[in-house]
Order: C-alpha cells, then sequence, then structure tokens
C-alpha cells in the first residue's frame, strides 16, 4: 500500500508545486489522479517514482511510504526495485530500439530470464498488436502502439504498483478504450495496483475505484469512482454535463461563475 | 602499382584502429552528451602504461597487456566518478571542458612519470611478413586489423543483445525513460567511460607495437575525431565505417602527394577532411536520423 502524508514539493528550492497532498493507493486497486493542467499530478507522481530528483525538484516536507516504508529520499532506481515503476507522459519508447528491445529494457533490474520469456509473452498476450511489431523500430509506430509499448515496459518490471501517467494524451477513442480496457484486465489478473494520472475524467474514472481531484497543488476532492461520478461539480467542470445530464450552453453563463474554485 | 597495394592494406589497418578509438568517443557522446577531448591523451597514457608494465618491469606479454585492459578500465571507471558525475546536471560545456582539463592532466602524468619522449615496445606480434600479391605486409598490419574487426563484431553483438548493451543504446534514446524503468543512468555512464578507455588502450597498444611509442599517439586520438566527424558523432556504424575511409585517405593520399609536396603531409589529411566534411555535411555520413512521425 502506497501512503502520501500531507507532501511537498519545491523545485529548485523556491518554487512550491505541493501543497499537502494526502492520498492512499490501497494493493490491487486502481486510483485515479484527476485535474486539469498544472496541477501537479505528474509531480505527484514523479514525487513517488524519485525521478523528482533528476529535475531539481525536492520533498520538502510531509512523507511517502510504501508498506510502511519510507521512500521519499530513495533514488529513482532504489524505488524502481522496490516494485513502483512509472510510465512516464508522451509516449517515450527508445526511438532506435525495436519493439521487443524496448521490453527488454524494462526488465533491466531482473535476472531470472524464464520469468522474462513468460512475462514476454504476457505482454504480447495483452497487447498482441505488440507481438507483430516485436521487431519494428520504436520510433517508427504509430501513435497507440507506443502508448502500448510504454505500458508494456512498465509491466515487464513485475511492478507492485504502476503509475501511468495520461496513457489517453493524444489517442483516438476508440484506442483509448482498449487500453483502458487492457489495464483494467492487467489490474484484475494480476492483482498489481494502479495509480492513474488523467485529463479524460470520464474514462479514467470508469475503471477506476478511487478517485482524487487536484487543483493548484492540493487536494480538493476525493471519493470512489462512483461518487465522484455522481457528483455535480465533477460532472460539471470536468466532464462537462450540466445537472440535467445534458449539455451545457456556456453562452448563458456568466464568465466568472463559469469556474468553480475551491480554493 | 606495388605501392598502391601496400598503401591500402595500410590505409585499412590503420583506419580501423582509429575507428577503434572513434568507436569509445561514440559511446560516451551517445550516452551522456559529452564529447571526450582526452581521446588522444587516453591512446597516449594506456601506450605508456603498456610499455612500463612489458619493458619497465618486464612482465610477460599476456599478464602485461591483461593489466593494460584492467588500468584503462579503471582509468575509465575513476574518470566518469571523480571528474565528471560531480559536474551532473552542469551545463554540457562545463564538462567538455573539463574533459580538457582532463587531457592536460594526464598528458602531464605521463611527461612526468615517463619523462622520454620516445620508446618502442617489444614485439608482441610476430614479426614476419606476408606476400599479399606483390605488396609486402607485415603481419602486425594484419593482426591489428584482425583484432579490430573482431571487437567490432563483439561490440556489435553486446549491444544488439546484452541487457546492458540495450540499455545503453536506450540511454542514448531518453534518459529520464531510463531512469523511469529503474535503470541507475551514472552506471551507463561509467560503463560508456570505461569502453572508451579500453578501447583508446586497446588502440594504443596496435598502434605502438607498429609505430612505437611517441606523442604521435595523441594525434592518433585527434585522427579518431575525424572519424568521428565523417561518421556522425552518433553513429557506431559511422565510426567503423569512416575509420578505413580516413585511413585509406591518409595512407594513399599521403603516399602519392608526400613526394610532390612536403613530407608530413600525410597527417594533414584527415584534417582536410574534417573541414570538407563541415562544410557539406556537418552531421557525417550516418550522423543522427531523428525519426520523427510527422
Amino acid at each position: 500500500m502506497l501512503k502520501l502524508n500531507s507532501i511537498e514539493v519545491t523545485y529548485l528550492n523556491v518554487i512550491r508545486v505541493l501543497h499537502g497532498v494526502s492520498m492512499a493507493v490501497e494493493d490491487g486497486t486502481i486510483v485515479a489522479l484527476l485535474g486539469a493542467n498544472g496541477a501537479g499530478k505528474s509531480t505527484t507522481l514523479k514525487a513517488i517514482s524519485g525521478l523528482l530528483h533528476v529535475e531539481e525538484g525536492e520533498v520538502t516536507d510531509g512523507s511517502i511510504e510504501w508498506n510502511g516504508q519510507r521512500i521519499d529520499k530513495n533514488n529513482a532506481e532504489e524505488i524502481g526495485k522496490l516494485g513502483l515503476v512509472q510510465a512516464l507522459e508522451g509516449r517515450r519508447v527508445f526511438g532506435h530500439l525495436t519493439t521487443e528491445e524496448n521490453l527488454m529494457v524494462g526488465a533491466f533490474n531482473r535476472s531470472d530470464r524464464n520469468a522474462i520469456k513468460q512475462d514476454l509473452d504476457m505482454v504480447y498476450n495483452y497487447f498482441p498488436r505488440l507481438k507483430d511489431l516485436r521487431t519494428n523500430i520504436g520510433g517508427y509506430l504509430s501513435g497507440g502502439e507506443q502508448q502500448m509499448l510504454v505500458i508494456g515496459r512498465a509491466m515487464m518490471a513485475t511492478p507492485k504498483l504502476m503509475m501511468l501517467d495520461e496513457p489517453s494524451l493524444g489517442l483516438a477513442p476508440l484506442l483509448v478504450e482498449e487500453i483502458y480496457d487492457i489495464i483494467k484486465r492487467f489490474n484484475t489478473e494480476q492483482k498489481t495496483s494502479v495509480l492513474l494520472v488523467e485529463q479524460n475524467v470520464r474514462i479514467a474514472l470508469s475503471i477506476a475505484h478511487y478517485g482524487y481531484v487536484m487543483e493548484n497543488g492540493r487536494i480538493v476532492l476525493d471519493g470512489t469512482a462512483d461518487f465522484l461520478k455522481n457528483n455535480e461539480d465533477i460532472k460539471e467542470f470536468y466532464i462537462g454535463l450540466s445537472a440535467m445530464g445534458t449539455k451545457k450552453s456556456y453562452r448563458e453563463v456568466k464568465h466568472y461563475k463559469r469556474r468553480k474554485r475551491w480554493l | 602499382m606495388d605501392e598502391l597495394l601496400q598503401y591500402i592494406i595500410t590505409g585499412l589497418t590503420v583506419g580501423m584502429v582509429y575507428a577503434l578509438i572513434a568507436l569509445g568517443f561514440v559511446f560516451v557522446w551517445k550516452s551522456s552528451g559529452v564529447a571526450n577531448l582526452a581521446l588522444g591523451q587516453l591512446v597516449l597514457i594506456s601506450s605508456w602504461f603498456t610499455y612500463g608494465m612489458l619493458v619497465q618491469v618486464g612482465l610477460p606479454a599476456w599478464i602485461g597487456l591483461l593489466l593494460v585492459i584492467i588500468f584503462a578500465m579503471a582509468l575509465g571507471w575513476i574518470t566518469e566518478r571523480f571528474v565528471l558525475r560531480p559536474l551532473i546536471a552542469q551545463p554540457i560545456l562545463s564538462l567538455i571542458t573539463i574533459t580538457l582539463g582532463l587531457a592536460y592532466l594526464i598528458e602531464g602524468l605521463v611527461n612526468f612519470i615517463w619523462p622520454k619522449s620516445v620508446a618502442a615496445l617489444p614485439h608482441i606480434f610476430p614479426q614476419q611478413t606476408i606476400h599479399i600479391g606483390t605488396a609486402v605486409v607485415s603481419m602486425e598490419y594484419l593482426l591489428a586489423a584482425l583484432i579490430s574487426l573482431v571487437l567490432f563484431i563483439l561490440l556489435s553483438l553486446y549491444f544488439r543483445y546484452n541487457r546492458m548493451g540495450i540499455a545503453m543504446r536506450a540511454t542514448a534514446d531518453d534518459q529520464l525513460a531510463v531512469q523511469a524503468c529503474g535503470i541507475p543512468v551514472t552506471k551507463i555512464f561509467s560503463r560508456s567511460w570505461m569502453f572508451a578507455c579500453v578501447l583508446a588502450a586497446i588502440g594504443g597498444v596496435l598502434m605502438s607495437s607498429i609505430g612505437g611509442i611517441t606523442y604521435g599517439l595523441v594525434h592518433t586520438g585527434l585522427k579518431a575525431f575525424s572519424v568521428v566527424i565523417l561518421g556522425g558523432l552518433d553513429s557506431f556504424l559511422g565510426a567503423i565505417i569512416a575509420g578505413p575511409i580516413i585511413g585509406l585517405a591518409e595512407n594513399v593520399g599521403g603516399g602519392y602527394l608526400t613526394p610532390l609536396t612536403w613530407p608530413g603531409v600525410k597527417d594533414v589529411i584527415p584534417f582536410i577532411i574534417i573541414i570538407i566534411v563541415m562544410f557539406l555535411k556537418p552531421y557525417g555520413l550516418f550522423g543522427e536520423e531523428r525519426i520523427e512521425r510527422i
């Protein structure tokens, strides 16, 4: 179980990005972290995975615990070995490596060849399309295939908690649904916890068990997926439906009323 | 006709050794973006170290050469750990400049430990000559070419199939994503410096067993630069192909031009090639073709 206890994150010692974020990911669940651009979602993920240190950021207050062990001072390598694996935003495949080599990089910290082979088959089972493309160069894959490859690469590390940063970014709706189905299936079958950062609230809440909404570096709302789906504010501001369940005309609303702020 | 064949064989051999040294540069450049300006000095110090082991200490060749490899690995590790790592996240120019500092440090060290300017290595390779057609080629050249060829093959296998080799290529593509996979990039950097030093050392031993140890070995490093520039800074294949091209241009061109111009014109040719390449194809023959989907 992952726990964040009111963490604060500061970049370059001056720019505070997170102001006391607390959240938890129970074992085997899918948790969605929602919010607009610049809310601090990706920073939260990087704080957990230890990649913050690379970007001159630091957890200046609070603590991050994984199964009771503090990990906020650990580097990315140690955290990766604990089984917390992040797939970065923006489909960062290794452009000059083949599909299979990309997946093998994900298994870097493992030595059991048979298990790696099995997991390779497992990934190909989840993403049959990758199997057909195993010898293709990563840079030439389509956007959807690259996203699959990035998720597959995270799967290769036998994660206990898989952190996905905007897997829907820039993909066609049909493809987004396909990928989300696979994430859900992976979660149910492998019992891997998933922490999902998304702007696409509707699709994220369709598979998540629990969700947090972030704004300006704070958690402003949290609850089960059903609670959030039925929350009026979420419906209005993130899914774009008014109370009636119909599309809302923004013309009729005065501009200063349009956006609700929790702060 | 005889001399042409002679020039071609010498050129190819020397070119392959250049390529070997150039590969060391490409490793470091690809994985960490640092241009290693101490290449020639790394060749120099390992050649002198070989001299120290084989002549001054008097070890048998195979133990001595083994020690040279170990020395080179240690040198690479120390360089990365104590010279470059403290500068991680600093502007890349600082990192490149410090390799220049390293170059002079090594040169000073060499002058301090081995104050004489010229020395000869004992014969490591058999001294026979072989007749190819009408040309006479010494075994040393052929063995040097053979060793380089074997190393090229081993390295390409390493990068295709080894876990660490694949991770090194991945690092060249995306450092942050590599870290997200839980791979320590510092280990990758350190590995690439060790590679660079070992290749420089092997190149140094091959060159100095043919031509003796002189300050000219530093220029071997400089010629490896012209290989890298011709082949493309970030291309392994480019280095392997550009090496023999430079070697051929140097020896064939030099061989025919020397009687017409002045002695030493041979050594200028690689640098003339650098200038021409810079004008015509600034990324080199095989420089980064950016994979970008539109």
